[in-house]
């Protein structure tokens, strides 16, 4: 069993709703070849540095899985065909950091900042 | 006997030394230890992006080891982790 980490960039026009689909669609498939998903992690809406397919900004998703590599070939074909995605990358770890989430953080200390600015 | 003794020195340390561009003289190098393999430094992920974007240029070029004076092991990481980033358009 190895350890990965996944993430799926969505386009920008896709409804909350779709990326709900979109996570059950891969989550799904994870769970039929024997793997589990430690964490998943929305990133949210960010802004592309370039633009891709005519989009500016993308919605993240990231999978943190256990299980081995027949999952991630099962994913990564399944991705290629996906037309609401730009992006796929999978990466084998060797630890999760499952404290850490470099982009949730960010985005609550901006909030924070703006009531404080609007206060 | 001065004189040997300096250049001895000179030649044990000169890993250790980081030049700002190929063309400057030896005489103003300076020191530096590499930032990111201190106690305590922060580990390096294609996610931390506002550690990796320390170490690229405007035009978003990887910077050489030579000026940010990083060790051959973590500019290798460094590396590796920016062009993952590159691939998810977050650099």
């Amino acid at each position: 069993m190895n350890l990965y980490e996944h993430t799926i960039v969505a386009r920008q026009d896709a409804t909350t709703s779709q990326i709900k689909q979109l996570t059950e669609k891969y989550s799904k498939i994870i769970e039929e070849f024997d793997g589990s998903i430690i964490q998943t992690q929305n990133w949210g809406l960010l802004n592309l540095s370039y633009i891709i397919k005519k989009n500016k900004k993308g919605n993240y998703i990231h999978f943190k899985i256990k299980g081995t590599g027949k999952i991630i070939k099962e994913l990564e074909q399944n991705e290629i065909i996906d037309k609401n995605l730009l992006r796929y990358m999978s990466v084998k770890v060797k630890k999760f950091d499952l404290e850490t989430n470099y982009f949730s953080n960010s985005e609550t200390t901006k909030r924070e900042s703006d009531k404080k600015s609007n206060v | 006997m001065y004189r040997k003794k300096k250049t001895n020195n000179k030649k044990n340390r000169q890993s250790n030394f980081a030049k700002l561009s190929i063309f400057q003289p030896n005489k103003y190098k300076f020191k530096k230890s590499c930032p990111l393999s201190l106690n305590g430094a922060p580990v390096i992920d294609y996610k931390n992006i506002k550690l990796l974007k320390k170490y690229i240029s405007d035009n978003g070029k990887i910077l050489p080891s030579r000026i940010t004076s990083i060790c051959q092991k973590k500019q290798r990481e460094l590396s590796i982790s920016i062009k993952r980033a590159r691939n998810l358009a977050l650099i």
